[in-house]
């Protein structure tokens, strides 16, 4: 038998560099949000400045925008596409390594050719809807106040709708044949199937992935960022982003981390509602 | 399947395909236009005078090279880091029972679904103090916070699939418990190990805010951010910023496509357990 402690000794290394990484930059949040420049405490400070700033609400109720359009849709194509992918057809081993490819490219390069794409006059996209008549004009995607941000969730849900579709496709492929045997006798039809039978079934899946994505979307930057920094007018400007340029571009390390912390505290929410549930799913522990 | 269905099933496979290679294809289209071809109205879909003027662009007149390398060497170092660590982890959760083991797990979850944002400063001031800040190794350490956590959780998974008699067996016979890890263990489990280095590399090869924050000397800074450079600039040179966009993304194109089967295996493995 072996000691009691052989198993952590092992996963020592690994706990100490996340401890190192992860851990103490969270306390030392907590420190910089009740802090000055100087170092001395300043209570609540912090974040009644963060808090009054215009730019907090708007930014909020952008993630909130950013992240309920894009779990939406990715969820939906996602789960579509697996279905379509479990189904028998000619050349689907070749379409379901080609539909992994967006989920697998940078994120940066995704963000810069979708950017090009979207160009309001040599991008592709108003070319081909202004050519068959679809739009008279072409469109500001990037610069336009109505367009921008749904433009920022089509490129995420492109980016990861495929994740989803692996994901899902997994648990189709771990349905027995011999309940669609079954229902088809019955004379069930394929929406019958996919609504009984397939859905049912795949349906913690859907749930992890989407408690996932909520993380990941909370978390992203890159696309954003990188294709409007926020801009214009705020208009795309999320929290992630607004403690990025609040810590790396104004230097106000101290509101930045009162930001954190309070953007942590309802990520943390969802992190345990994700554990909870993996924790129930038997997925923990075992 | 009824005919219906069949074409409905091969246009739907279709237009996944379009819509998937689409933004790819014409970035590769772009990237051999000249400039003026980029700019007019409307756009051409096969270059007339195909050129590779913007990849020399890129590669002669620009940082681009070096931020490859830089990139190389930050992938290959933290990909090496995190499979070490990894390994151990990962063996020591798949095959040991001990106290408050389940409460370790979940720290190390909760590292991967971590609001990167909300750590980026308390970061950025740590490495400054450990004067790790636009170093090589600043970046390889701060990038285990995105590989790790799903690189020890795939692992496990693996090693726990792999019977624990031939493990016993080895002991009756002599060997030590780190022997058996890397006698038998680790050959067994070739196909995780390797899911785990392409997500690994993966992963820090796209990488973009760590590199952003924490790398904002030329000699460090990787790909993603001399991409983001190059949209920057009052003048988007977008012929050049399509050459990079290729060879930033060529890299990924061909290990994920040697490696496709492990990778997209061991990513369910690591998150649904499929």
């Amino acid at each position: 038998m072996p000691g009691r402690h052989t198993g952590l000794l092992f996963a020592l290394p690994a706990l100490f560099v996340l401890a190192l990484l992860v851990a103490y930059p969270i306390v030392y949040t907590v420190i910089l949000s009740v802090t000055d420049l100087g170092g001395s405490f300043n209570g609540t400070e912090n974040f009644r400045n963060v808090l009054a700033a215009r730019a907090t609400p708007r930014a909020f109720q952008n993630t909130l925008w950013w992240v309920g359009g894009s779990i939406v849709f990715q969820v939906v194509l996602g789960t579509a596409t697996a279905i379509l992918l479990n189904r028998d057809f000619f050349g689907r081993s070749t379409v379901r390594a080609i539909a992994v490819i967006p989920w697998v490219v940078p994120g940066i390069v995704a963000a810069t050719t979708w950017a090009w794409m979207f160009h309001t006059e040599f991008g592709i996209i108003n070319y081909m809807l202004t050519g068959p008549g679809i739009i008279d004009e072409p469109v500001g995607w990037l610069t336009g106040r109505h367009t921008v941000m749904p433009a920022m969730i089509a490129i995420n849900v492109w980016k990861l709708f495929p994740f989803v579709a692996i994901m899902v496709l997994a648990g189709l492929q771990s349905i027995p044949k011999d309940l669609y045997e079954a229902a088809r006798m019955d004379g069930a039809t394929f929406w019958d199937e996919v609504r009984y039978i397939t859905l049912p079934q795949v349906r913690p899946v859907i749930v992890a992935v989407t408690l996932l994505l909520v993380i990941w979307a909370l978390n992203h930057i890159t696309t954003i960022y990188a294709i409007t920094r926020g801009g214009p007018a705020n208009l795309t400007l999320i929290t992630p982003i607004q403690i990025f340029r609040l810590g790396f571009e104004s230097f106000q390390f101290n509101e930045a981390a009162a930001l954190s912390v309070m953007f942590f505290m309802v990520a943390m929410v969802i992190v345990a509602l994700y554990i909870r549930f993996l924790a129930s799913e038997g997925e923990i522990g075992r | 399947m009824t005919a219906r269905g069949r074409i409905a099933t091969y246009g739907a496979a279709g237009l996944v395909v379009v819509v998937c290679l689409f933004p790819f294809l014409w970035m590769i289209i772009s990237s051999i236009k000249v400039l003026t071809e980029l700019y007019t109205i409307p756009p051409t879909w096969i270059p007339e005078a195909p050129t590779l003027g913007n990849y020399a662009t890129v590669l002669f007149d620009s940082n681009i090279p070096r931020y490859f390398l830089n990139s190389v060497v930050i992938s290959v170092g933290s990909t090496g880091l995190a499979l070490i660590l990894a390994i151990f982890a990962s063996y020591g959760f798949a095959r040991f029972q001990f106290r408050g083991k389940t409460y370790y797990q979940s720290f190390i979850l909760v590292g991967q679904l971590l609001p990167t944002a909300a750590i980026i400063v308390p970061l950025f001031i740590t490495l400054r103090y450990l004067d790790l800040v636009n170093t090589y190794l600043g970046l390889i350490l701060v990038y285990m916070i995105v590989t790790l956590p799903l690189s020890v959780w795939m692992l496990t998974s693996y090693f726990k699939a792999i019977p624990r008699e031939l493990e016993e067996a080895a002991i009756i016979d002599g060997a030590s418990r780190l022997g058996v890890l890397f006698r038998i263990t680790l050959p067994l489990s070739l196909p995780g190990l390797v899911a785990v280095m392409v997500y690994a590399f993966v992963t820090t090869w796209n990488e973009f805010i760590f590199a952003l924050c924490f790398a904002t000397d030329s000699s460090v800074k990787t790909l993603p951010i001399g991409l983001a450079e190059f949209t920057t600039e009052f003048n988007t040179d977008w012929g050049a910023v399509m050459a990079a966009s290729v060879i930033m993304t060529v890299p990924i194109a061909i290990l994920f496509l040697s490696m496709q089967k492990y990778f997209v295996g061991g990513m369910m493995a690591g998150a649904t357990k499929g």
